[in-house]
């Protein structure tokens, strides 16, 4: 229930975010979401920062360089742009973490099964891409060169491929193993 | 490619949501409608696969390195139908796990890469075969397809969203901006996406035989 409501929160928080156009409305929503971080503040603003920075830099900038005859109005847009973005990814990074997505999802049965297979096997394939990674570092002492990450992308998405399959249809027999398709018929 | 939170218009979310409402709704009816046991697991380890596809990272001209979509490939794999569920999926986990992407974009992004790459790489597949070209092709229009759509969308936002003094409430730049800024990068992605389609399927073919 409680993951529900606070799902149900954000997204009234996000909706009402986009209808809101005054910059000082969107600043001090922006301001009171980092205040909600309390001590986990430093932590937020640099999370905030690297989600948002590279495409905000980008799109005001090239704003200003187009509208350079008329900055002041420019300004006043990128102001509210800037502000909703800040807005709308501070409040993802600071109440998405704490949301149960397969409880807030829970009143649908198939999207909770879906939701739990397909976390369980992100989180694992994430922690394998990983390992990759780190074996190819391991394995050549100079930068990878084209050729050889190319070879290995190749190589990492075939073996992903495979291992999917091969963990669909585990997956599918444990689950038939223990009843699940006969109790869901 | 991802359109991050606060650029899109609720006139263009809203709709993208009720439209790709409607699609998820179709493909999960066809999910369950062949009654097969595999089904879920399938879409679920589809959705994986998706998810560490785009994190391979290949090397482009001038020393920088590209992520995948990966669209190409999970859409040759999977069809069209599962493809477009199991990236949709990815981009909720994305932004609820790692915060990328975001709601409001979230239909969007689905709609663009989900069902428009895939449709887009299935149909280069089915006019072209499983040949080199094919898949190449099949990877190339997979990522090349939906930064169109993409640039489109974005280019959309100060038409549709403008303050009464007529400056734009959303993302500020026209298609004369949107257009080259995100199609452009994307056709060498996209050459990235079609060698690592070919490649990759080289490694699996053998192996499929019977």
């Amino acid at each position: 229930m409680r993951d529900r409501a606070l799902l149900l929160g954000y997204l009234a928080a996000v909706v009402t975010a986009t209808l809101v156009h005054d910059p000082r409305v969107l600043g001090a929503g922006a301001v009171l979401v980092l205040l909600s971080a309390g001590r986990d503040l430093p932590r937020l603003l640099r999370r905030l920062l690297r989600a948002t920075l590279p495409v905000v830099l980008a799109v005001s900038l090239g704003y200003v360089v187009a509208a350079r005859d008329d900055l002041a109005t420019a300004g006043a847009v990128l102001l509210r742009l800037d502000l909703r973005v800040l807005l709308l990814v501070g409040l993802a990074l600071r109440v998405l973490p704490a949301v149960n997505l397969q409880r807030a999802l829970g009143f649908s049965d198939s999207l909770r099964f879906l939701l739990v297979l397909a976390t369980s096997q992100v989180l694992a394939f994430g922690r394998l891409f990983a390992d990759f990674r780190h074996a190819l570092d391991a394995r050549t002492p100079a930068r990878v060169g084209p050729p050889t990450a190319l070879r290995h992308g190749a190589a990492t998405a075939a073996w992903f491929v495979r291992r999917a399959e091969h963990d669909a249809a585990a997956m599918t027999q444990a689950l038939d193993a223990r009843g699940l398709f006969l109790d869901r018929d | 490619m991802h359109i991050p939170d606060g650029f899109i218009a609720p006139q263009v979310y809203g709709p993208a949501y009720g439209a790709a409402g409607v699609l998820w709704a179709v493909g999960l009816r066809r999910l369950r409608r062949r009654l097969d046991p595999a089904a879920v697991p399938r879409l679920a380890v589809a959705t994986a696969a998706a998810f560490a596809l785009m994190m391979v990272s290949l090397p482009l001209p001038g020393g920088t390195t590209v992520h995948v979509s990966g669209v190409g490939m999970v859409a040759v794999l999977f069809g069209v139908w599962q493809a477009f569920l199991a990236l949709s999926l990815v981009y909720l986990l994305q932004a609820f796990m790692l915060g990328t992407g975001g709601v409001t974009a979230l239909p969007v992004n689905a709609l663009a890469m989900g069902l428009g790459g895939s449709l887009a790489a299935v149909g280069a597949l089915r006019l072209l075969g499983r040949g080199r070209v094919g898949l190449f092709l099949a990877g190339w229009f997979g990522t090349v397809v939906p930064a169109v759509i993409v640039a489109f969308v974005l280019g959309l936002q100060p038409l549709v969203a403008r303050a009464a003094d007529g400056t734009p409430l959303f993302f500020p730049f026209g298609w004369a901006v949107t257009l080259p800024a995100v199609v452009i990068p994307h056709l060498a992605v996209g050459v990235a996406d079609g060698v690592l389609a070919v490649l990759a399927w080289r490694i699996l073919a053998p192996q499929e035989e019977p």
